[in-house]
């Protein structure tokens, strides 16, 4: 019964499908094209959640009342749930990931912040879209008008007052114009329920070398989240251990989960990494800048960034020194790691507990291709949770079980 | 909360939508913006076995003057005819348009969708009403006309069969001497009202009423519509007059029994002072001949 006609509206395609099949739908999503092959009931909202991992936007009464789920959908804010995500065939959503970065929040997040108008959060990302659209299509709205106009999102603390403020005030702060959504770029975007398509349509990436090229990568000021300092005995010349540390493709094909996927020239490195430990698992994408690389003193040192969707962010300072020694070489990794987002919330202890035992895979990976020239085959894979786990477990129970001297 | 599973075909021509009704059998159902459907079907009072997305169909989405009428396509989002410069042509449709939903439901909420679910308290019913617009049914056999005092048979209610799109609306276009009201009131801004009232008031070159509507929504099953001429050009317009010559419409107008948000009573008492207070804006409209939307 599908009609052989031409669709009017671009990206709108004609379609028929059965109540157990799915549609397949092509839509823009933060700016990241992603294909989903969903059941025709799948609302906008989970297919966002569950099948795109982008948690931000929030499901509350799911039949369009309390506002939570409000995104933007070809730039006017609409409600998530009441939307099916087959019908926005060719149509381009932002989502609270999309409105502004952890280290760049949007002005509106900025001030919803200061004004004290987050409270308990739920609303948040449904009132920051919903005023955004607001002061994005009305700009001159008065602050007796808020209140009717902002009436779509229910705030259940009721910090209705705060809210006004914060929008009252970015207002005022942007008699302009409100700035556009600042985290609208092409990026990974991870599938979450396991059998789910979510693609990224892949495209020849021809600018993102230029733009990464500019990107500079900038350390949060303050305390590192982590910092950890491995010191490993190789037994293995120094030579060898440099023949390694010299080539960032074997370099790279040494740390657990990681993947080196373009190099941008001018020592700077795009790439990915996985890890997973237990129902957690994170990918990201990033770039890499060797700062130093020095054969007189051992030394290599690199600064990481990484994002993974759900607005996760890393960045590392990690300088590894190489110094030979009667028995082979000395191999010293130290790193400052900076967490921000969902994977911040661990606890830091476990935090760091994971990162040593990265540090030591990393060190064993080096000595074994040092010893044998070769790279290791199973880099690509994310390491095993179960394993890095164990492992850690492990320690600690080793830790506890082992009298300490200085205690006794 | 989640939609029971039904088919889901999104033709390109209207004749191909009808075609999908005819083949559903009774089960199937026109999704446009689904912004009164999706609540529906999300809590499973309505299981369609087929919904029929008649976005893709090609020439609903248009709005445009014809004459001295303008027509909304089945698909013309309301937000859409909220800023459209065409739209100012019909100032109720204005007046009444912030008034449906929230901003977040208008983006993809649509003018026909909203007559078609035929809610009693919904506001664009009621403009149509008003205005005796004309809405066009598009079945198995073409099209056919329906004036919108006719459509609604009650609460969800209308003349649409099973295998009808309402494809199009027209709304007569405002003359220089004509003047609009429309308030309502809710609970929150943008929900259903309790009692709300659109007004239409038309004055000769003399500035004596020639034609006075009244159309009260949210108070009974469908919208219901009253010829106020007289009462309006007894009382020249004045609001506390009105109130007090309103008693009688008012009381018979509201018909529902009381419920969790407001007892007959008080809506009588709501639906009296709306009226009164948009008629006598209306007329004032109407006398300044400017056909605007602003107070």
């Amino acid at each position: 019964m599908t009609s052989t006609e031409e669709p009017v509206q671009e990206g709108l395609r004609p379609v028929r499908a059965e109540a157990g099949e799915t549609v397949e739908v092509r839509f823009t999503v933060n700016g990241t094209p992603a294909v989903l092959n969903l059941p025709a009931r799948v609302t906008l909202a989970d297919a966002l959640r569950d099948h795109l991992g982008l948690t931000g936007t929030h499901v509350g009464c799911e039949h369009g009342v309390c506002g939570m789920c409000t995104v933007l959908v070809d730039g006017e804010a609409a409600r998530a749930c009441l939307l099916f995500a087959c019908q926005l065939d060719g149509a381009e959503v932002v989502t609270v990931e999309g409105l502004g970065r952890p280290d760049d929040l949007h002005p509106l997040q900025e001030s919803f912040g200061r004004n004290h108008a987050l409270q308990c959060g739920f609303c948040t990302p449904g009132f920051l879209l919903s005023s955004y659209d607001l002061l994005s299509t009305k700009p001159e709205v008065t602050d007796e008008e808020l209140p009717a106009e902002l009436s779509g999102v229910i705030c259940r603390c009721t910090g209705y007052r705060n809210i006004m403020t914060a929008v009252s005030e970015t207002r005022a702060a942007h008699p302009e114009g409100i700035p556009e959504p600042g985290n609208c770029a092409r990026r990974a975007l991870v599938g979450r329920s396991g059998g789910q398509s979510a693609t990224v349509v892949e495209e020849p990436a021809e600018p993102s070398g230029e733009t990464s090229r500019n990107v500079e990568i900038v350390l949060p000021e303050g305390d590192p989240t982590i910092a950890v300092q491995v010191d490993t005995a190789l037994d293995v010349p120094f030579d060898q251990v440099w023949r390694v540390l010299d080539d960032v493709h074997v370099l790279a094909r040494c740390l657990p989960g990681a993947e080196l996927t373009e190099e941008l020239g001018e020592q700077l490195y795009a790439g990915r990494a996985r890890v997973a430990v237990g129902p957690i698992k994170l990918s990201f994408h990033g770039i890499a800048r060797v700062l130093e690389q020095d054969r007189d003193t051992g030394t290599i040192r690199v600064l990481a960034q990484g994002q993974d969707t759900g607005g996760a962010q890393t960045q590392a300072d990690i300088t590894l020194r190489a110094h030979a020694t009667a028995a082979g070489t000395e191999l010293r990794a130290d790193a400052a790691v900076y967490l921000t987002g969902r994977i911040a919330q661990f606890g830091r202890a476990l935090a760091g507990d994971i990162s040593r035992r990265m540090f030591e895979q990393f060190a064993d990976s080096v000595r074994q291709a040092a010893t044998t020239g070769e790279a290791p085959q199973q880099s690509h894979a994310a390491p095993s949770a179960f394993r890095m786990m164990f492992g850690t477990l492990l320690d600690r129970i080793k830790r506890i079980g082992r009298p300490r001297g200085g205690k006794s | 909360m989640k939609a029971a599973p039904f088919a889901y075909a999104r033709p390109a021509a209207l004749s191909d939508a009808v075609a999908e009704l005819v083949d559903a059998d009774g089960g199937g159902k026109v999704i446009a913006g689904g912004q009164s459907l999706v609540p529906v079907l999300a809590m499973r009072l309505a299981r369609p076995t087929t919904l029929v997305d008649i976005n893709a169909v090609t020439g609903l989405d248009a709005l445009r003057t014809v004459g001295d009428r303008l027509e909304v396509g089945a698909t013309v989002r309301q937000r859409r005819v909220e800023h459209a410069p065409e739209s100012a042509q019909v100032p109720l449709l204005r007046l009444a348009l912030p008034w449906v939903g929230h901003r977040e439901l208008r983006s993809r909420g649509t003018v026909c969708g909203s007559l078609a679910h035929a809610d009693p308290a919904a506001e664009l019913p009621a403009v149509a009403c008003c205005l005796d617009a004309e809405l066009t049914l598009t079945g198995p056999e073409g099209e056919r006309p329906v004036r919108a005092r006719e459509f609604f048979d009650g609460a969800m209610t209308t003349a649409l069969r099973p295998e009808d799109v309402l494809s199009a609306i027209s709304f007569p276009v405002a003359g220089a001497r004509e003047g609009f009201g429309f308030a309502e009131i809710a609970r929150r801004h943008g929900d259903f009202a309790l009692a709300g009232a659109a007004a239409h008031v038309r004055v000769d070159d003399d500035g004596g009423v020639s034609a006075a509507t009244m159309t009260a929504f949210g108070v009974s099953d469908r919208p219901v519509t009253r010829d106020l001429t007289s009462l309006v050009r007894t009382t020249g317009g004045d609001q506390a007059e009105l109130a007090g010559a309103l008693d009688e419409v008012v009381r018979e107008v509201v018909d529902t029994d009381g419920d969790a948000h407001a007892s007959n009573g008080y809506r009588r008492r709501l639906l009296r002072a709306l009226a009164a207070r948009e008629l006598a804006k209306a007329h004032r409209r109407a006398v300044r001949g400017t056909a605007e939307v602003e107070s």
